[in-house]
C-alpha cells in the first residue's frame, strides 16, 4: 500500500471496511511498538504478547476512535497503559517507588558496579547495569524518558500520549535525568567513558 | 565570572534539545563563561550516551513479532464482534428506510423516480454496467476471522482423527472430542462432518 497515504487516511479506510488498511497500519507500527514494549518490559515473549494486545485493543476501538491526536500517539497511549499495568501486576522485583529514595537506589547500583573495582567491566555487563538503572526510574519517569528519547515524540506528544500536562512531562523528564545521573555516577567517574 | 543564574532544568532541556532558538543562543553564551553549567551539560550528555548504547544493545537485532497478523485475527475470532461500524449502521438505516417505504407505495414510487433523476443528473447514468470490484479489497474482518476459525476447526478435527488412529483412544474419548468440535464448528460444514464421524463411532461402540 502507498506509503504516501497518511495514517489517518488509512484509519478512515478501515472504518469504511478495508481490512487491508489495518494491515498496513500494523505493518507500519509493529516494530516500533514492539521495540517500545521491549524496552519497557525487557522480555521478548512478554513484549510480543503485549504488542498483540496493543493491536487487538486498537482494532476493537478504532471504529469509534476520533482523530484528536495522531494515530501513532494513540497507539503509544495503549502501549503505555498496558506496560504500566504489566509492571503493576508483575511487581517482579522490589520497587523503590518513592521518588526521593534516589540515594538508596544509587547505592544498590553503585555496589553492583564497584563489585568489579579493578578490572574493566565487560561491555554486556555494563549494558545490563545501565538498563537496570533505567528500570529504577518510576514507571512515569521511564515512560516519559523512553517516549521522548527513543520514540521521537515531542514533549507535547508525550503529554498527549500519557494524558499529562506538558509541564508535568518536563518535570518527569528532569527527574529521570537527575536520577540516571545519580545512579550512573560510578560509571561517569570512569574517565574512559 | 558572572554569578550563575541557570537552573539544572535548563541544562537538561539544552541537552535534550527542548530550548527554543533564542534560549539556545542565550544558554550557549552563558556556557562560555560558566564552568559549572558546562560540567553539568557534559555530564548529562554522557548519561544519555551511556543509556543510548545500553538500549541499542537490547534492540539492535530487533525484528517484528512473528505472525502478528495471524495471531491478531485468531484472537479477534475468540471474542464477540465490536460495536456496529459506520457502514453497518448506514446499511441498517437504508434497510429501515426501505421497509418504511414499502408500506407507503405511492410515496416510495415518487421518491424512487426523483432519486433516479437526481442520480442521473448529479452522478451519471445509474443503469450503466456496475464496475468490476477488486476482490482483494473486499476482505472484510468477518471474512478473515471466519477463515481463521475454519482453520482452527480443521486443526481440531485433524487432532481428533489423529488421536483416534495413532493413539488408539477409546471410543468414548473420541465421542466427547467430536462433540466439542461439533460445538466449535456450529454453522459450518465441519459440524456435519463431525456429526458423520460421531455416527460412525457410535456404530462401532
Ligand atoms: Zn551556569
Amino acid at each position: 500500500m502507498d506509503k504516501l497515504i497518511d495514517d489517518e487516511m488509512l484509519v478512515t479506510q478501515f472504518k469504511s471496511g478495508s481490512q487491508k488498511a489495518f494491515d498496513e497500519l500494523m505493518k507500519r507500527y509493529e516494530r516500533k511498538i514492539f521495540g517500545y514494549l521491549l524496552r519497557s518490559v525487557r522480555n521478548y515473549e512478554d513484549a510480543e504478547e503485549l504488542t498483540l494486545e496493543v493491536f487487538f485493543k486498537a482494532y476493537r476501538a478504532l471504529g469509534s476512535w476520533e482523530p484528536k491526536a495522531k494515530f501513532s500517539t494513540w497507539l503509544y497511549t495503549i502501549a503505555s497503559n498496558l506496560s504500566i499495568d504489566y509492571h503493576r501486576s508483575k511487581a517482579r522485583k522490589p520497587v523503590y517507588m518513592l521518588e526521593d529514595e534516589d540515594v538508596i537506589e544509587a547505592r544498590v547500583v553503585a555496589t553492583d558496579i564497584s563489585s568489579n573495582p579493578e578490572k574493566q567491566l565487560e561491555e554486556k555487563e555494563r549494558g545490563r547495569i545501565i538498563r537496570e538503572a533505567v528500570d529504577e526510574l518510576s514507571s512515569k519517569q521511564k515512560a516519559v524518558f523512553m517516549l521522548a528519547r527513543y520514540e521521537g515524540l515531542q514533549i507535547k506528544e508525550v503529554a498527549e500520549t500519557l494524558g499529562m500536562a506538558e509541564g508535568t512531562v518536563k518535570i518527569h523528564l528532569h527527574r529521570a535525568m537527575k536520577k540516571l545521573q545519580t545512579l550512573l555516577r560510578p560509571l561517569l567517574e570512569n574517565n574512559e567513558i | 565570572m558572572p554569578k550563575c543564574n541557570k537552573s539544572e532544568a535548563q541544562a537538561i532541556d539544552y541537552v535534550y534539545g527542548e530550548l527554543d532558538v533564542s534560549q539556545v543562543v542565550d544558554f550557549e553564551r552563558h556556557l562560555s563563561t560558566c564552568n559549572n553549567c558546562t560540567r553539568k551539560v557534559n555530564t548529562y550528555k554522557r548519561v544519555l550516551r551511556l543509556v543510548d548504547e545500553a538500549e541499542a544493545e537490547l534492540t539492535a537485532h530487533i525484528i517484528a513479532p512473528r505472525n502478528l497478523e495471524a495471531k491478531l485475527y485468531r484472537r479477534l475470532a475468540e471474542v464477540p464482534p465490536v460495536k456496529p461500524t459506520l457502514s453497518s449502521r448506514l446499511s441498517d438505516f437504508a434497510t429501515g428506510l426501505l421497509l418504511t417505504l414499502r408500506e407507503q407505495k405511492v410515496v416510495s414510487f415518487c421518491l424512487f423516480i426523483f432519486a433516479v433523476i437526481s442520480v442521473a443528473f448529479f452522478v451519471g447514468n445509474p443503469f450503466r454496467p456496475a464496475p468490476t470490484f477488486d476482490m482483494s479489497q473486499i476482505d472484510s474482518a468477518d471474512a478473515r476471522i471466519e477463515q481463521y476459525r475454519h482453520q482452527d476447526i480443521q486443526r481440531s478435527m485433524e487432532d481428533v482423527l489423529r488421536n483416534r488412529h495413532l493413539r488408539n483412544s477409546d471410543g468414548w474419548d473420541t465421542v466427547s472430542q467430536l462433540n466439542r468440535v461439533k460445538d466449535q464448528a456450529q454453522g459450518t460444514n465441519w459440524a456435519n462432518i463431525a456429526k458423520k464421524h460421531l455416527k460412525n463411532v457410535h456404530s462401532e461402540l
